[in-house]
């Protein structure tokens, strides 16, 4: 029986590898639509990959083993959490060995290994990104991480298959979730946060770092990222949006509850402006105390 | 199931509202809030079949969402009041306080309810949060309009505190505290507009220094 476990696991990774650029597709239509732009196709992510994938990539003669090395451990600690996250079946993840708090701690080493990437190749604007990149994820760490942890106390265990198979709707899962997402948005550089779309030198975070990377290497890249992106909202999908968790219509509800977050992002990125980058302390700082309020009552048990 | 979401809506914008630095934030605020408490009293009055709380969540999207918002709104463009909002505190210290009141409505809730459901006991801690919350903003801010829109913001933690409890206010009660809040936001309207022009501000913190 285990092989086939594995094997349906192997499936599972692979179809959410191949589904990840088509959330960054469609969150840019819903994007452009609303700004009475026509956009392009969904599905311009994949010709972006085939289109990079097929370039030649340029090195500086000054970089490191690092650079030539960090797509690849971008995209392995992308996939590595991917496996453990139960998506088209209750159950279906490798849920012994690792939990939330390892899908989060996964994900930072590639972080981590973008940020050195930014550094190595000796230009500003990587450093600029890379120190960005650092600042915000070191405030946006501990609101997530008080927010999991009171997911984990409501549903009396931090293993995912756990959590994604409870039936919330309780005050403090919601308000935890809410300080999720809050997170989410800085994680993924979305509008309040960074922008995606600006190569501005002054704005970019994420770009800033990426920026040295060419052809086969930014595609990989970009490839990761989009499979992180998928990972979050994945998550966020079970603490705010639990319903019809643990059923045999997961597989089913799964494309649709992504459908819903992704366009409550992209009406977000919207409506607000890009904040100042020490507004952004304020932000998350909201979050942190959002998710200590999580915290309180999920002690009072409400 | 739908009321946790409504719970937890306003209880999150209670604490948007304790750290909004502009007054246009402040009023788009108290609006979203009104309208978690328009939609909680919505589905408390379809669970129970009140046709009175049909009729005053009438009352509540007309004048909580509609009408004072938009008049608040009008204030602040008649006025040119500035956006700045004199906060005493910082936003975190504020923050830290909303949280202590939080817990601190919920060991009083737990006092006054100790076996309730826990659909109600979130009820009701919930509206002791907002009550208490809405007060620490009238306290800590020192422009005029700030002030009223805590007192507003107070006033819908009272009534889903009532609704908590008894499913709604008598209805006549209820018309009546409705009609006065109106009445209220009317008078103060007039008297923000008096303070403006005698003072040239509405910063309430220097009209101390008239006191001997």
């Amino acid at each position: 029986m285990i092989p086939a476990k594995i094997f349906l696991l192997c499936g599972q990774v692979f179809f959410i590898l191949l589904f990840a650029p088509l959330v960054s597709g469609f969150i840019r239509k819903v994007k452009n639509n609303l700004r009475m732009r026509k956009g392009a196709s969904i599905f311009q992510p994949y010709y972006n990959f085939v289109k990079l994938f097929s370039k030649n990539q340029v090195v500086s003669k000054h970089a490191s083993w690092i650079f030539t090395a960090t797509p690849a451990i971008v995209l392995s600690s992308s996939l590595a959490a991917c496996f453990l996250l139960p998506v088209f079946r209750p159950g279906l993840s490798l849920n012994t060995t690792g939990d939330l708090l390892a899908i989060f701690f996964i994900l930072a080493l590639g972080r981590f290994f973008l940020a050195l990437a930014g550094l190595d190749a000796g230009s500003s604007f990587g450093g600029i990104g890379s120190s960005r990149e650092m600042f915000i994820s070191s405030i946006a760490e501990p609101a997530a991480f008080v927010s999991l942890f009171v997911i984990g106390m409501n549903s009396s265990s931090t293993s995912a298959a756990a959590v994604a198979g409870e039936h919330f709707f309780r005050v403090s899962t919601l308000l935890a979730g809410f300080a999720f997402f809050m997170v989410v948005i800085a994680e993924t550089s979305r509008i309040p946060v960074d922008n995606q779309e600006t190569h501005l030198e002054l704005t970019m975070m994420h770009e800033g770092m990426v920026l040295e990377y060419s052809g086969r290497s930014l595609a990989i890249i970009e490839l990761a990222i989009s499979l992180k992106q998928i990972i979050f909202f994945t998550m966020l999908s079970w603490f705010l949006l639990p319903f019809f968790n643990d059923t045999q219509w997961q597989w089913l509800q799964f494309p649709l509850k992504l459908l819903v977050i992704s366009m409550i992002i992209a009406i977000i990125e919207v409506s607000f402006a890009k904040m100042r980058l020490f507004r952004v302390v304020d932000y998350l700082g909201f979050a942190f105390f959002i998710a200590l309020l999580a915290a309180v009552s999920a002690c009072m048990g409400i | 199931m739908v009321s946790a979401f409504l719970l937890s809506g306003f209880l999150i914008t209670a604490f948007l509202m304790t750290i909004a630095k502009r007054i246009t934030a402040l009023i788009r605020t108290f609006r979203l809030q009104s309208l978690f408490l328009f939609l909680y009293a919505l589905t408390m009055a379809v669970a129970g079949k009140h046709i009175e709380l049909f009729v005053i969540c009438v009352s509540i999207l007309i004048l909580k969402v509609g009408i004072i918002p938009y008049v608040l709104a009008r204030i602040v463009r008649r006025i040119n009041v500035e956006e700045d909002l004199g906060l005493i505190m910082n936003p975190q210290i504020s923050l830290i306080i909303a949280l202590l009141l939080s817990y601190f409505s919920y060991i009083f809730a737990h006092q006054i309810i100790p076996k309730a459901l826990a659909v109600e006991l979130a009820t009701f801690v919930v509206s002791i949060a907002a009550i208490c919350i809405s007060f620490f903003i009238m306290v800590s801010r020192m422009k005029a309009l700030s002030q009223v829109l805590g007192l507003l913001a107070m006033e819908n933690g009272i009534f889903l505190a009532a609704v908590a409890i008894t499913g709604g206010m008598p209805f006549f009660v209820e018309i009546a505290f409705s009609f006065d809040i109106f009445v209220f936001v009317i008078i103060i309207q007039v008297f923000v507009y008096r303070v403006n022009r005698l003072f040239t501000h509405i910063d309430t913190s220097k009209i101390n220094s008239l006191k001997g």
